[in-house]
């Protein structure tokens, strides 16, 4: 428990005089009393209570007399001749401190204290070799005041490299084990968590390793371990009283070897800082995509494929609320914050039980809390956009907001070009983002957020496109009892966007489309035991969607007003999990969703011949719904079932299930997203989609963390995927399901994914082989693709391979590389010519016959820090990046064009040539 | 309606090759179907109606072969209308008839090798006339300046919303260096002399007719009163040499089912300019023709029946542009004197009397600084042959329906 204080010994000049004007005056007469004494009187006279320990103290005797006097100032003098040191923190408590005995009696260049500790292995004399340790110089600065623990004894016989440290960690003032507490270690390998009892275990190499511990509400510890053999080592942990400067808790380090769930990613900002970037953007989602069995249809596209799975099949949350667009021009950038980001949590395989309504995946993004310390702050210039995010407490250590907010200046690139049709054009975009939490007290706290983006570009001088996302959440998280917590999360979001049309004839518009969700979700956890973890809840959803409405620009347009009537839809769902500890090898967690839609009125729901195909030929007749009238009803159970085993403590196979039901689907006619995409609820004709998985997968971590391996193969099967007859037109059609075909799909992969977590050399290499095939097939030859079989997706490409290596030359150099392969993705090809109405024209073959060619892409960047300073304002980051370096010429799309009656073939890419960028960030 | 406004969408894609960039390429021949294309419609007019069979072809042929020895009806109201090959692959009706109002038509094909193919039931749809057609100097939307086509639809009927529309355009061409000399070969020693003697064909001035290749559709469906106002058909830009003197066209209209309108529309996105964000997905258009015993077979094309109505304009480049500059002709007409022959010895190279042979070249005038063979160019100025005679771009013979 010694150690533990020294490391305040660099603070306390500092916090001493901050702390200085509220110390109150005391009087007191000291005639050589034990310290003890002393300070038991000094309580008496005080509020303040006293921490140290009495072996400090036992021998040392002080006297002396004090006429109204700051207690620090009686200190200062009591302890005049003593080793001792004194910090006074908050709530009244005053820390002693031994230091300068220490440093007394250590080595000139070697600042801690070394004690040996019991061996549980034989002994062995010799530790001579690995003294140069100890004088490490790059260390030495780093190792002030830290301290230094010996484990065992070196036997020469044993030719082991990495030996078991284990544990408990107890908080110093109560002596109660502290769980969840992150033990890294610093430098080459991974780290940690204790356990509920505070128990730890480290797979550590031989020799020295620097020990960090952190967790929230705990002081930091840094305590060097020198490790010759299988050792014990407690940690005696003060609570945090201190101004920690941004706490990264990193407990579950192993996190994907022990959760019983599959294909789960989790993706720390900290942690793509360094991948290249394009156009100067950190990007959450862009890194999402270099990870297995997540890919977009290419550059500039915006809308994720997970594992097979559609665009619109993707539930991205940010703070619990939806967002519908979260891209910005086109994909190019994520509308999503980086600085103001904590992290995302991605669930490709097993789904929570809690989440629904998407069929391939759930994007968890979190917003990180703000700093309820210190006023703080990051920011980034790049040549597109610029980005700031600043954190400031309201209420002390109890409350904070953060506020972010990005925007591009693009327009003044545009017109900054010598084309005469682009720089009449503008494009700009925006989001902001809003974060307050506040912790009331033990029990409760309280999080809201508020988002919104928005696109605006007008390419023609004559059309204004704009999209946004509007978001707002409100989650207050209760503790019921040690056992049982719950939240309440309230949400909104909307998404629109609107196109402007004011041209030459009398056709001039205004054209808009809106929906806009609400939810109330409870959820509970109640640790029933070791054994048994429950998380149930309810939630409830109800969708308005505003299909679009065109209303007549300027008083000689003759367009007439049309409003498509408004959708309405109840989406529900009650969700239990168990995550049952079979035992120390098992894990499984057992879930069930039930959920349950109501496409809602008022509308006026159209009914078709049975047996026929749907057009207007064979439309019967409306049926007329009231307002709020059950239209009809959908629903289902939607079982969440994952288990693991572990084979050895580091090797762990898992298996899940699951299914789900997805109530609103987009319609597009293209194979990205394109922002004039709508969205639509399932009503009388348009049945909801469904989505069964079977995931199976192996996960391996080496060397403590270090490295992390796993492979997991999947077959997933969908039923009644929407699809588009040929040429479907669906803004603003009435009669939506007379162009849509409802097909199954099928799709399978198997995702391989080696990380190195830790090192000067970083990085992850991702391999997967998948495949994804649609049917549609139906008696009517207009409902009918490809003969009725099972054909490749749009975004079927079987091999995906992507690399990402971050090198540290030096604390501040680092440089980073990227690399993508994709199998090109399928296209339907023009195979022959045909007359027709005097022109040529192309006929094609079967619908994605044919592929694109390859994709692939080398970025690279190099990064600086700015120096680590201590008291430098604010920490600064370069970074220089270069897209593409290879320049390849990627084909996005292929298509063909008859000019003046001959045929032509094109094909366009994005960036198809070395996208240089610098960007510069600083944090303060 | 509106669905045409989206095609500024394409512009997007221009927006966004600050970046990026599209690219003709030569695309790889893929695997080619050869399958049996129909292209007919039944009119309300009076008349011998035509039915065109033809085949797919391969990338590498520039044109489609016929589709010949076919066997072709159509039937309705309980008539059956036989068609005969009066051309390769143009089966005309051997009797002359119109489509009547609420009468269900079918076409009925069995190709040469046995094949039969059977279109859909289709319905003559409500007559509609063209209101107004009218031309106006017109400047578009990318500041590019000529003169517009435009229609008027007022007072349409009911269950008339859609419409296509074909063009005929007739322009008169005068040859700008026109004049009666004409040149001529007598045969010679080495190379034939070249002389002059007056020409006897007329070549001064011409029309040429053209018919439109662009599917060009319009839809009130989104629109009040079903009224189609300033459609416009034709832009034609300032220098084109086309608007020249005076020009006419032919507007047809046909009145389409939906079922034709959206095969119609669907093939004009196919083969229109696209935009990278908002790529149509292509695949085997179907039309309303099938097999009658379904193997699998594609057959690609549409019968429709149409109600037409048409509506001819005449313009003179005076009255849009009076007192203006005329725009450029067809060709620079840059002049020149060729040599007699080009080398030496025995068989040189005899440049003016192939120029002659070819009939690539028209008369100017004597080249007064010719002095003989030993001279830089020839003993005539002379321009090309499209520079003096407009039988190149059209024919001299003054059209029926043609008025100054």
């Amino acid at each position: 428990m010694k150690k533990i204080f020294m490391s305040f010994m660099l603070l306390v000049s500092m916090q001493y005089a901050l702390a200085q004007e509220s110390i109150p005056r005391i009087s007191i007469s000291l005639t050589n009393v034990s310290v003890l004494e002393a300070l038991q009187a000094i309580e008496e006279k005080t509020d303040y209570q006293f921490y140290y320990l009495e072996e400090w103290v036992e021998d040392v005797r002080v006297s002396g007399t004090y006429e109204n006097t700051q207690v620090s100032l009686i200190l200062d003098d009591l302890f005049k001749d003593t080793v001792l040191n004194f910090y006074i923190a908050e709530d009244n408590k005053i820390f002693l401190l031994q230091n300068s005995q220490i440093y007394d009696t250590l080595p000139k260049d070697f600042f801690g204290k070394s004690e040996t500790l019991e061996d549980d292995g034989p002994s062995y004399d010799d530790i001579q070799d690995l003294g140069p340790l100890f004088l490490n110089a790059e260390d030495s600065g780093v190792s002030r005041g830290m301290p230094v623990v010996k484990i065992g004894r070196e036997n020469r016989n044993n030719r082991q490299r990495t030996f078991t440290l284990r544990g408990k960690v107890t908080n110093a003032r109560n002596g109660q084990p502290i769980p969840d507490l992150a033990i890294i270690v610093e430098g080459d390998s991974g780290g940690t968590s204790t356990n509920a009892n505070g128990n730890y275990s480290l797979e550590l190499p031989v020799g020295e390793n620097v020990i960090r511990t952190q967790g929230l509400g705990i002081q930091d510890s840094r305590t060097k371990i020198i490790l010759y053999n299988n050792g014990t080592y407690n940690f005696d942990l003060n609570e945090s009283v201190e101004a920690l400067d941004e706490v990264v808790v990193q407990g579950n380090l192993d996190r994907n070897v022990e959760t019983a769930i599959t294909g789960v990613t989790l993706i720390e900002v900290e942690k793509i800082k360094n991948i290249p970037l394009v156009l100067g953007e950190r990007d959450i989602l862009k890194a999402a995509v270099t990870l297995p069995g997540i890919t977009t249809a290419g550059e500039g596209s915006a809308g994720y494929n997970v594992r097979g799975g559609r665009t619109d099949q993707n539930l991205i949350l940010l703070d619990n609320g939806v967002i519908y667009n979260p891209s910005h021009f086109f994909g190019i950038f994520s509308a999503i914050n980086p600085f103001s980001t904590g992290s995302a949590e991605i669930y490709k395989g097993n789904v929570p039980a809690e989440f629904g309504g998407r069929l391939s995946s759930v994007f968890d993004i979190t917003t990180k809390d703000g700093n309820t310390e210190k006023f703080s702050g990051e920011a980034s210039i790049g040549p597109v956009t610029s980005n700031i995010v600043l954190e400031t407490p309201i209420v002390k250590d109890k409350s904070a907001l953060l506020v972010g907010g990005r925007a591009t200046y693009s327009d003044w690139i545009l017109q900054a070009l010598d084309d005469e049709q682009l720089n009449n054009s503008t494009a700009s975009f925006f989001d902001v983002v809003a974060k307050y939490n506040h912790t009331i007290d033990d029990k409760n706290e309280i999080k809201a957020t508020g988002y919104f983006s928005r696109d605006e570009f007008s390419i023609t001088s004559d059309s204004i496109f704009d999209y946004s996302n509007r978001l707002v959440s409100l989650k207050w998280d209760h503790k019921f009892s040690e056992k049982t917590t719950g939240s309440v999360i309230l949400s909104n979001s909307e998404y629109k966007f609107g196109i402007e049309f004011d041209g030459e004839s009398n056709d001039d518009f205004d054209l808009g489309y809106k929906n806009n969700e609400t939810e109330v979700k409870l959820k509970m956890k109640y640790l029933h035991s070791d054994k048994h973890k429950f998380d149930f809840g309810i939630s409830s959803k109800l969708y308005v969607v505003d299909p679009g409405d065109i209303v007549p620009l300027g008083s000689d347009s003759e367009v007439t007003s049309l409003t498509i009537p408004q959708e309405k839809g109840l989406e529900s769902a009650v969700f239990l999990s168990d995550s049952y500890e079979v035992n120390d090898k098992l894990l499984i967690d057992i879930g069930m969703r039930f959920s349950f839609y109501a496409a809602l009125g008022a509308s006026a729901q159209r009914i078709y011949q049975d047996n026929a195909p749907r057009n207007s030929g064979t439309f019967v007749e409306a049926q007329d719904f009231d307002n709020n009238e059950v239209i009809e009803t959908y629903g289902g159970p939607e079982a969440r079932v994952s288990a693991r085993y572990f084979i050895t403590p580091d090797f762990s196979i898992k298996a899940s299930l699951n299914n789900a039901y997805q109530y609103i689907h987009t319609l597009s006619s293209n194979t990205t997203v394109s922002p004039t995409d709508t969205w639509k609820l399932s009503d009388l004709n348009i049945k909801p989609q469904e989505a069964y998985q079977a995931s199976l997968g192996l996960y391996k971590n080496f060397e403590g963390n270090k490295y992390e391996l796993s492979l997991e193969g999947y077959y997933k099967k969908q039923t009644n995927l929407l699809d588009y007859k040929v040429g479907a037109q669906l803004l603003l059609n009435e009669a939506i399901e007379t162009e849509v075909i409802q097909g199954d799909g099928k799709a399978y992969g198997v995702e391989f994914l080696l990380k190195k977590n830790e090192g000067k050399l970083n990085g992850w290499l991702g391999y997967t082989y998948s495949r994804s095939f649609v049917k549609l097939d139906s008696e009517f030859g207009e409902e009918r693709v490809n003969n009725g079989e099972f054909f490749p997706s749009n975004f079927d490409k079987p091999h995906d391979i992507s690399l990402v290596a971050n090198y540290k030359f030096t604390r501040r150099f680092s440089a980073s590389a990227n690399f993508v392969y994709q199998t090109g993705r399928p296209v339907t090809f023009p195979i022959g010519s045909f007359a027709f109405n005097n022109s040529e024209f192309v006929f094609y073959s079967d619908r994605n016959k044919f592929r694109i060619p390859d994709y692939y892409r080398l970025d690279l960047s190099f990064n600086m820090e700015g120096n680590h300073k201590i008291k430098k304002f604010a920490h600064s980051f370069w970074s220089f990046s270069i897209y593409n370096v290879l320049g390849r010429n990627n084909p996005y799309s292929v298509f063909f064009v008859t000019e003046n009656g001959d045929i032509k073939a094109y094909q366009s890419s994005i960036f198809a040539i070395p996208v240089p960028t610098i960007t510069y960030n600083f944090k303060f | 309606m509106f669905k045409k406004h989206i095609g500024f969408l394409t512009a997007l894609s221009i927006g966004i090759s600050l970046v990026g960039c599209v690219e003709e390429f030569e695309p790889e021949l893929q695997e080619f179907e050869d399958n049996l294309v129909v292209e007919g419609t039944i009119t309300n007019e009076l008349k011998h109606q035509t039915i065109y069979l033809n085949r797919t072809y391969t990338f590498e042929e520039e044109q489609p072969s016929a589709e010949v020895n076919a066997t072709v009806t159509v039937e309705g109201g309980g008539n059956v209308y036989a068609f005969q090959e009066s051309r390769p692959g143009t089966y005309t009706s051997i009797n002359e008839f119109r489509a009547q109002q609420g009468t269900p038509y079918q076409l009925r094909i069995s190709t040469h090798d046995g094949v039969k193919y059977h279109s859909s039931e289709m319905q003559l749809p409500n007559s509609t006339d063209i209101d107004e057609l009218y031309v106006e100097r017109f400047t578009t939307d990318l500041d590019e300046e000529g003169v517009g086509i435009f229609i008027d639809n007022e007072n349409v009927l009911d269950g008339s919303k859609n419409y296509r529309y074909e063009f005929i355009e007739t322009y008169k061409v005068i040859a700008p260096d026109w004049n009666n000399t004409a040149l001529i070969n007598v045969p010679d020693v080495v190379c034939d002399r070249t002389v002059k003697t007056t020409r006897e064909r007329d070549e001064q001035v011409c029309y040429t007719t053209v018919a439109s290749n662009a599917i060009i559709l319009a839809n009130t469906e989104n629109l009040s009163g079903n009224n189609l106002r300033r459609f416009q058909i034709r832009f034609i830009n300032r220098d084109n040499y086309i608007i020249s003197h005076r020009y006419s066209v032919l507007v047809r209209q046909y009145v389409q089912s939906n079922e034709a309108y959206s095969f119609y529309e669907t093939l004009r996105d196919f083969s229109g300019s696209e935009s990278i964000f908002s790529e149509t997905q292509p695949g085997f258009l179907e039309g309303n023709i099938q097999e009658d015993v379904n193997t699998g077979r594609k057959v690609l094309g549409f019968f429709d029946v149409a109600t037409v109505s048409e509506k001819r304009l005449f313009f003179d480049y005076e009255d849009l542009f009076p007192g203006e500059e005329l725009p450029p002709y067809a060709d620079p007409c840059q002049r020149s004197a060729p040599k007699i022959a080009e080398g030496h010895g025995p068989e040189p190279r005899c440049i003016l009397e192939s120029l002659v042979n070819l009939d690539l070249i028209r008369f100017i005038t004597d080249n007064e600084e010719w002095e003989g063979p030993q001279s830089d160019g020839g003993p005539f100025i002379v321009v090309p042959r499209v520079c003096g005679d407009c039988t190149v771009l059209g024919t001299t013979e003054v059209p029926e329906f043609w008025f100054e």
